[in-house]
C-alpha cells in the first residue's frame, strides 16, 4: 500500500464516521440515495462504458434487486442482508443470459432488445400480482440486524455507505487489471480481442453479469431505504434514467457514476419550488452533455481522456 | 519430407455473387516464411480471415498442427498458437501502444479474478512482469519510446509495427501478417525484413505473410503462392513465381489498369 | 368470431406499421434509428392541442398548425442535434435520439401535465354492420392511411429520381456527393417528412389509445413491427406491423391477456436473435 492509497484510505475512514454526527437523518438519507444510485449507474459503467455494450436495462436489474429481496423476505423470511446478495446473484445470471444476446446483436439492436427486457421485466412485476402486489406494488420490510431493524437513513447509511465503497473498490480494482484491459479492448475492437485469445461474448455477458450484480444489490439497498416497491418505477423511462446519470456523471470512469448520482440527486433539492419540471430538467441536461461534452462531468474535471480508468495498470 | 505446419485444403469462400476463393489448397511448412502474393481483391485478407475463425468457408478445410480449425472461434485458433495482424489495423485506438501489447499477453496473465478484484497477493509482481514483457516486444519492433503514446495517435508505420509486437505477445506458433509492409518506406522495409527473419531464427516462429510488394516478398520467403481472383495460379520458389508467364500477366494487367485509372 | 377479432387486430396493427414506416424512412434515408420517435407521435398529438386550446383556432385549422409545427420540430432536430453529432459515435447518438424523445415527454408533462387529455376522432367511432361484421370506420381509416403512405413513399423511393438520390446518399455519402447530391439537404428532408408521418400517426392514433405523455412509449411495438420486417423495407414495415397486430390480438384472445402486451416484446427479442436481418432480409459481414 502506497502511502497516498493509505492517506485516502484514513480520510474516508474518518469521513464515513464523522459525517453522522455533522449530518440531520435526511441528509444522511440522501447520501445513502446519491450511494445507490452511484452503485446502480456503475452497472452502466461497467457494461457501456467500458465492454461498450449499450443496456437499457438497468431498472429491470434495480427491479429484480428490490423485488427478489423483498420477496425472499416477505415469502420465506430471508433477511434482506442475505436476501439482496442472493438477488445480486439471481440478477447476474439473468444478465449473463442476456450478454448472450450480444453474440448476435449489437448497437441499436442491443438497446432495443435490451429495451424489451425492461419492458417484460415490468409487466412481470405487474401481472404476478399474488406474489408482487401487482399495479399497487409492496411494502418492503425493514433491514434487520442482529436483532435490530435499520429503517432512518441514518441507520442505513451504515450498510449503505460501506457496501457501496467496497463495491466501487472492487469495480476499480478489476477495471486496472488484465481483466478490465480486456473489457476495454472488447469495447475498441472484438475482432482484434478475439484475435488476441479473449472469448468476446464471455467478455460482454460477464460485462451484463457485473452491470446486473451492480444494478439489484444497488435495487436491493434501495428498497429499504424507499421502505415500497412500485412497479413503475422500473420501466424503460427509469432505465433511460440510470443511462442519463452515467452519461452526464461521465460513462468513462466510475467517479462519473458518484458524480452524476450527486447532480440527479441533489437537483431537486435545489429546484424544490419546480418539481414537474425535473424530469424536462433531467433530459435536457443528457441531452446536453451527450452533444456537447459526451465524456460528461467527470471528463470534464479529470481533463486527461478516463482511458487512464481503464487501460491503465496500476502504477 | 515433413508435415506441414499450416493445412488449407480446398478453402471456397463466397460473399453473395462474388467468388472470393475458389477450392485453394496451400501447405505451409513448420518454420518456413511463406508468401501470398496477388492483385488488389484477389482474396488474401479473405484467406487469413478464413484460418483465424473470422469468415466461415462454404468449403474445405484448414489444419494447424493436425488440428482442425474449420469450427473453432478466433479466440480458440489464437489459443492454439496462430497470431495474425490486420490489413487496415485494428488496434485499441484509445490505449496505450504498451497496453495493447499487454492485451496480447492477457492470456499468459497469471492471476485470476480475486486477485484483480482485491489487487491482492502477487498483483504488482504479475503486472510489472507483463509490463516488462511487452517493453521488450516494443523494443524488439522498434518502438519502445512511443510505449506511453495512444495507439490511435501513432503515424501508420509504427501502428503496424505495434500490430505485429501486439500479435507476437500472445507467444504464437505461427505468425499470419496481412501486408506488413504496405505504406513502409524502404528503410522500414529492411527493418522489418530483419524483424521477421529473427523471429523466425530465434523463436522458431513460421510465418504466412500476404504482400503487394513483390520484392519484399521475394526477399525473405522460402516459398510463394500467388493468387488472382480467388484462384491460386503460381505456387513455388520466389525466381520461379518471377519467372511464371500467368503471374506477369496478372501484376501487368493490373498495373496497366492502374495507368488507365490514374 | 376469428375473423372479426383478425379485422380488429389490424387497426392495432396498422398503428404499429405508421409507427414503423417513420423509423425505416428515417433509418434508411439518415442511418438514424431514432427511439424518440414514439414521442414525436405523441407530442404530434399535443400540437394540435396546443393549437386548439391556447392558440384558439378550429380543429382543422389546428391540425394543419400541427402539421407545420412538426416540420419546422424535425427540421430542428436535425439542424440542432444530427448535424453535431454526425461524426459522433453510435452510442451517442443512440442516446441523443432517446434523450430528445426524454425531452418532449417530460416538456408535455412539465407544461400539458402527466394526464390523458381527450381527442376527438376524425372520422366516426361508431362501428357499422358489414357482412356480419363491426367494422369502425375510424380505425379503417388508419389502415388506409398507411397504404396511401405506404404507396407514396414506395413511388418516391422506387419510381423517381429524387427518391434513388436519397437512397444513394444513404448508401455512400461521399459518392452521392461526387455525383452532385446534396447529401445534408436530403437528410434534412427526411427528417421533415418523419417528423410530419410521426403527427399524422399521432392524430390517427390519440383519439384510439389515451393521449397522454406516455403513450410514445407504443414506440417499442413499432420498433418489433419495423424489426420484423427487416428494418429497411418499408413494406416489410407494414407487413410487421398487423403481423404483429394480429400475433398480439390472438395471443390476447386465446392465450391470456396480461401475455398480450409481453408477447411483442418477446417477439422482438426472438427476432433479434434468430434473424436479426428481419423476416426478410439478408445479412452482411463485417470486412477486414
Ligand atoms: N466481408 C466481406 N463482404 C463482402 N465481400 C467481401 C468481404 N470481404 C471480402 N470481400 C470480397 O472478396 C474479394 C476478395 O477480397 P480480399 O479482401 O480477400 O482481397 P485481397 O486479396 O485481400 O485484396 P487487397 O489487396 O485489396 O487487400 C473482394 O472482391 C472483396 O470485395
Ligand atoms: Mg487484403
Amino acid at each position: 500500500m502506497t502511502g497516498k492509497t493509505l492517506l485516502f484510505a484514513v480520510t474516508g475512514i474518518g469521513l464515513f464516521f464523522a459525517l453522522p454526527h455533522m449530518l440531520a437523518d435526511f441528509q444522511l438519507f440522501q447520501v445513502c440515495l446519491i450511494a445507490v444510485t452511484a452503485l446502480i449507474a456503475l452497472g452502466l459503467t461497467v457494461v457501456t462504458g467500458l465492454a461498450g455494450q449499450v443496456s437499457l436495462a438497468q431498472a429491470a436489474f434495480v427491479g429484480i434487486g428490490g423485488y427478489g429481496a423483498a420477496i425472499l423476505a416477505t415469502r420465506w423470511g430471508v433477511p434482506l442482508w442475505a436476501g439482496i446478495p442472493l438477488s445480486g446473484i439471481v440478477a447476474a445470471m439473468a444478465g449473463f443470459v442476456l450478454g448472450q444476446v450480444t453474440l448476435r446483436v449489437s448497437g441499436h439492436y442491443l438497446a432495443l432488445a435490451t429495451m424489451a427486457v425492461t419492458a417484460i421485466v415490468q409487466l412481470a412485476f405487474i401481472h404476478m400480482d399474488d406474489i408482487t402486489g401487482g399495479a399497487a406494488g409492496m411494502p418492503v420490510p425493514s433491514f434487520e440486524i442482529g436483532g435490530r431493524a435499520l429503517t432512518s437513513g441514518g441507520e442505513l447509511y451504515y450498510v449503505i455507505v460501506p457496501t457501496t465503497a467496497v463495491l466501487f473498490l472492487i469495480v476499480g480494482n478489476i477495471i486496472r487489471s488484465r481483466f478490465g484491459r480486456a473489457f476495454a479492448a472488447t469495447r475498441q475492437s472484438e475482432i482484434a480481442v478475439a484475435a488476441m485469445g479473449v472469448d468476446v461474448l464471455r467478455y460482454k455477458a460477464l460485462a451484463f453479469a457485473g452491470s446486473a450484480f451492480l444494478g439489484a444489490v444497488g435495487g436491493g439497498l434501495l428498497a429499504p431505504l424507499a421502505s415500497y416497491l412500485d412497479p413503475m418505477q422500473f420501466g424503460i423511462p427509469q432505465s433511460i434514467y440510470y443511462m442519463a446519470i452515467a452519461v452526464v456523471g461521465g460513462l468513462r470512469s466510475p467517479a462519473g457514476a458518484i458524480i452524476g448520482a450527486v447532480v440527479f440527486i441533489l437537483i431537486p433539492e435545489f429546484l424544490q419550488a419546480f418539481q414537474s419540471y425535473l424530469g424536462l430538467v433531467f433530459a435536457l441536461l443528457l441531452l446536453g452533455f451527450i452533444v456537447l461534452w459526451p465524456n460528461g462531468l467527470s471528463g470534464l474535471i479529470f481533463r486527461r481522456p478516463g482511458a487512464r480508468w481503464w487501460g491503465g495498470a496500476a502504477r | 519430407m515433413t508435415a506441414p505446419l499450416l493445412s488449407i485444403q480446398d478453402i471456397g469462400v463466397r460473399f453473395g455473387g462474388i467468388v472470393a476463393l475458389d477450392g485453394i489448397n496451400i501447405d505451409v511448412e513448420p518454420g518456413a516464411i511463406h508468401a501470398i502474393i496477388g492483385p488488389n481483391g484477389a482474396g488474401k485478407s479473405t484467406l487469413i480471415n478464413v484460418v483465424t475463425g473470422i469468415y466461415t468457408a462454404g468449403q474445405g478445410s484448414v489444419t494447424f498442427a493436425g488440428q482442425t480449425l474449420n469450427r473453432l472461434k478466433p479466440h480458440d485458433i489464437c489459443r492454439l498458437g496462430i497470431a495474425r495482424t490486420f490489413q487496415n489495423t485494428e488496434l485499441f485506438g484509445e490505449m496505450t501502444a504498451l497496453e495493447n501489447v499487454m492485451i496480447g499477453a492477457h492470456r499468459s496473465g497469471g492471476y485470476g479474478p480475486f486477485v484483480a478484484a482485491t489487487h491482492g497477493f502477487g498483483f504488482a509482481a504479475a503486472e510489472s512482469r507483463m509490463r516488462a514483457e511487452a517493453m521488450d516486444l516494443l523494443e524488439l519492433v522498434g518502438i519502445a519510446e512511443d510505449a506511453a503514446m495512444l495507439a490511435g495517435a501513432l503515424p501508420f508505420g509504427k501502428q503496424r509495427r505495434l500490430e505485429l509486437a501486439r500479435a507476437l505477445a500472445t507467444r504464437p506458433r505461427m505468425l499470419l501478417l496481412d501486408e506488413p509492409a504496405a505504406g513502409l518506406r524502404a528503410a522500414e522495409i529492411e527493418a522489418l525484413n530483419n524483424i521477421l527473419l529473427d523471429l523466425r531464427a530465434r523463436r522458431g516462429l513460421t510465418i504466412l505473410l500476404i504482400d503487394h510488394v513483390m520484392a519484399l516478398v521475394l526477399k525473405i520467403s522460402d516459398r510463394v503462392t500467388v493468387l488472382n481472383f480467388g484462384r491460386k495460379i503460381a505456387e513455388g520458389l520466389p525466381a520461379e513465381v518471377r519467372a511464371n508467364p500467368d503471374v506477369i500477366k496478372a501484376y501487368l494487367g493490373e498495373r496497366a489498369a492502374n495507368a488507365i485509372a490514374s | 368470431m376469428l375473423a372479426q377479432l383478425l379485422v380488429s387486430s389490424l387497426t392495432a396493427g396498422a398503428v404499429y406499421a405508421l409507427i414503423a414506416l417513420g423509423f425505416v424512412l428515417l433509418h434508411n434515408g439518415t442511418g438514424v434509428v431514432h427511439f424518440g420517435y414514439g414521442d414525436q407521435v405523441t407530442f404530434g398529438a399535443y400540437l394540435v392541442l396546443i393549437a386548439q386550446n391556447f392558440v384558439g383556432v378550429p380543429f382543422s385549422a389546428a391540425i394543419m398548425m400541427a402539421l407545420l409545427a412538426s416540420m419546422a420540430l424535425g427540421a430542428a432536430i436535425y439542424a440542432v442535434f444530427m448535424v453535431p453529432l454526425r461524426n459522433a459515435s453510435l452510442l451517442a447518438r443512440l442516446i441523443a435520439t432517446l434523450a430528445i424523445g426524454t425531452a418532449l415527454r417530460e416538456w408535455l408533462r412539465a407544461f400539458m401535465g402527466p394526464n390523458a387529455w381527450p381527442f376527438p376522432f376524425l372520422l366516426s367511432p361508431a362501428p357499422v354492420e358489414v357482412g356480419g361484421l363491426m367494422l369502425v370506420p375510424a380505425n379503417l381509416a388508419i389502415i388506409g392511411v398507411v397504404l396511401v403512405i405506404l404507396a407514396g413513399l414506395y413511388l418516391f423511393f422506387e419510381k423517381t429520381l429524387q427518391g434513388k438520390a436519397i437512397l444513394a446518399a444513404c448508401e455512400n455519402r461521399t459518392g452521392a456527393s461526387l455525383i452532385g447530391v446534396r447529401v445534408s439537404r436530403v437528410f434534412l428532408v427526411i427528417w421533415v417528412v418523419a417528423s410530419l408521418l410521426a403527427t399524422v400517426a399521432g392524430i390517427l392514433v390519440a383519439p384510439l389509445l389515451t393521449l397522454s405523455p406516455d403513450m410514445g412509449l407504443i414506440a417499442i411495438k413499432g420498433f418489433t413491427a419495423a424489426v420484423l420486417g427487416g428494418f429497411s423495407s418499408l413494406p416489410g414495415a407494414v407487413v410487421g406491423g398487423l403481423l404483429l397486430g394480429v400475433l398480439e390480438a390472438l395471443t390476447g384472445a386465446y392465450i391470456s391477456t396480461a401475455l398480450k402486451d409481453m408477447i411483442s416484446y418477446a417477439i422482438l427479442i426472438a427476432v433479434i436473435l434468430v434473424r436479426p436481418q428481419g423476416l426478410f432480409g439478408g445479412l452482411a459481414l463485417k470486412k477486414v
